[in-house]
């Protein structure tokens, strides 16, 4: 089954291709990461499959169904999530309530304006289930402003896995952590069950080598490559891209 | 190591303890209050609890929302001028007809004017709000023949509750009166900004395009949010209306919008309580100012307005509420 087919997708600005002829598909349960030098494309083409960008020409299926026209909101309610590469949260409001914000998104119960939030026993427990997997339920009361950046990070993947998704757009994870934390992270990625399927953005080989079953590279733009982690290793033209940069990815790739 | 459930549920048993008690205490002030006071200070009170309201209903908007208006005073207007026109124009008395027909009358203008303010964001919602306000204003100005133009609709009477054979209006009987409704409202306020669809509101102001990625159409909540607290002033207009006796072209414009965004301003915004604190300041400061200094009373109104700002970060509201978490929850985490 495939859970992502994307078909022909272009994206100018003004005379940037910033996505030219893309197509590629992601099987459910897959791992694939897309990785590529900065300015690649690679976090437009994520604006374009979850819905911040329409595409200038091209088609998005999800799970067979056409979302190219669909909005942000409804991707998420058929099961696409996101996160964000620069951490994106509510930071005046508390950890718990950023969580419960996500646990309502995709339930009829976010229009309810009667009960309180606090009055919903289920979606407490759920939350509670959430915050102990990234070790945050004692912080839970505290506003995300307050909390360190790494935690910041970890909840950024818990409001993600909150909207119940299918697929799970993961845009830089790892984006400045310690080793050690992003070793967590990869791990959080991996102990993920089969039923959803992950694409990842990442400059962090060694995130990206530990989790990703296929690779996708892509530059100004265009996918130039595309296979298992060891085809890329090897491929030449990766091997290229990444020398005339000064990328750090190069030492990585040896 | 984490904190488990048992201890959270007394967590939040002491929240509620910590709620009720200020709540229950400020309910007794307000209901013992009049037996102290003079009749026309029961009457400032009045006008105290109907700005308050009003407040509270612009900080569904501006305070939980993030929209800042400044044309919330429309709605208000528009709910005194309902009520207004229903009783002088089409001759019904009973508070009962007219209190929904001009909330529902309310909640249509907000629907009609949240369409097009919410096309813009940011300083252009202000914008356009402001002129939308002033056009309401033109309006009243101008329709002569159903609004009397400048000089207002004059005679209001007290609210007809049917029960006008058992007894007539004094200032204590309409201050209860006023009270009821207010407490009617902030019940139903507190509950709408605490619920999932409160909480999404604070998650727009915060960051509006995370809301989206998470599954909330958010210009539906931001519509929605407006008739709701359009509807509230409303009701706030409807008592104005009744309590003044008078509704003029000016109660819709400019000066009405920004005293209610003051006293949310000086009592916190984004607090349910908030806005009642900066209605009893600057009510009470523009009353006893007029008193003491009749000919620069703004000036005072403009220092008090400018030190609570400056010395207050985030309004009073925000300050107790600091306050409240040393004494309370420094002992309770450590």
């Amino acid at each position: 089954m495939e859970a992502l087919r994307v078909n022909n997708l272009y994206k100018n600005f003004g005379g940037v291709q910033a996505a030219h002829n893309i197509s590629f598909s992601v099987a459910a349960g897959e791992r694939l990461a897309i990785i590529g030098p900065n300015g690649a494309g690679k976090t437009t083409l994520f604006n374009l499959l979850n819905g911040q960008l329409s595409p200038s020409a091209g088609q998005v299926l999800f799970f067979g169904k056409d979302i190219t026209h669909k909005t942000v909101f409804q991707r998420t309610h058929l099961g696409l999530a996101r996160s964000f590469q620069i951490t994106n949260l509510f930071l005046e409001l508390t950890v718990l309530k950023n969580v419960l914000l996500a646990l309502h998104g995709v339930e009829r119960s976010r229009f309810q304006v009667f009960r309180p939030i606090t009055f919903y026993d289920q979606h407490l427990d759920k939350a509670k289930d959430l915050l102990d997997l990234i070790d945050l339920w004692n912080k839970k009361d505290d506003r995300v402003q307050s909390i360190s950046y790494g935690e910041q990070r970890k909840l950024e993947i818990a409001l993600c896995l909150a909207s119940k998704p299918k697929l799970i757009l993961m845009d830089e994870p790892s984006n400045g952590l310690t080793n050690v934390e992003s070793a967590e992270i990869a791990c959080r990625i991996r102990d993920l069950g089969r039923e959803v399927t992950v694409i990842l953005v990442a400059h962090d080989m060694d995130l990206v080598f530990e989790v990703a079953e296929r690779i996708l590279v892509l530059h100004n733009g265009r996918i130039i490559a595309q296979g298992m982690p060891e085809e890329i290793q090897s491929d030449p033209r990766v091997r290229e891209i990444y020398m005339g940069s000064n990328d750090m990815i190069v030492e990585c790739l040896n | 190591m984490s904190v488990n459930y048992g201890e959270t549920n007394i967590l939040h048993r002491r929240q509620w303890i910590l709620r009720i008690v200020p709540c229950s205490a400020v309910a007794i002030i307000l209901l013992v209050l009049p037996a102290f006071l003079p009749f026309y200070l029961q009457n400032i009170m009045s006008k105290v609890i109907i700005f308050a309201l009003f407040a509270m209903s612009l900080d569904i908007v501006m305070g939980y929302t993030g929209l800042i208006s400044l044309g919330h005073a429309a709605f208000f207007g528009v709910g005194g001028y309902a009520a207004a026109i229903l009783i002088k124009k089409c001759g019904i008395t009973s508070f009962w007809i007219i209190c929904p027909l001009a909330i529902l009358i309310t909640a249509a203008s907000a629907a009609i004017l949240g369409i097009i303010a919410l096309r813009v964001s940011g300083i252009y919602f202000l914008l356009v709000t402001l002129a939308l306000s002033l056009l309401l204003q033109n309006i009243a100005n101008k329709w002569y023949s159903m609004t009397r133009g400048t000089d207002g609709i004059l005679g209001i009477p007290s609210p007809d509750l049917g029960l006008s054979s058992l007894f007539s209006w004094s200032s204590t009987g309409l201050y209860y009166f006023i009270l009821v409704i207010f407490v009617i409202c902030s019940f139903l306020i507190f509950r709408i900004v605490n619920s999932p669809f409160g909480n999404a509101l604070q998650g727009i102001r915060e960051n509006e395009h995370r809301m989206e990625v998470l599954g909330y159409n958010t210009w539906l909540y931001k519509y929605l949010a407006l008739i709701i607290g359009g509807s509230f002033a409303g009701v706030a207009g409807i008592l104005f209306a009744h309590y003044n006796g008078i509704i003029a072209p000016f109660h819709l414009g400019i000066t009405t919008s920004t005293l209610a965004m003051l006293m949310c301003i000086i009592g916190g915004l984004g607090t349910v309580w908030g806005p009642i604190i900066g209605s009893f300041i600057i009510i009470l400061v523009e009353y006893f100012s007029s008193i003491l200094v009749p000919e620069r009373w703004p000036l005072v109104l403009g220092a008090v307005f400018v030190i609570s700002v400056m010395t207050l970060r985030g309004g009073i509201a925000q300050q107790l509420l600091r306050l409240r978490e040393k004494l309370f929850y420094g002992s309770i985490k450590g």
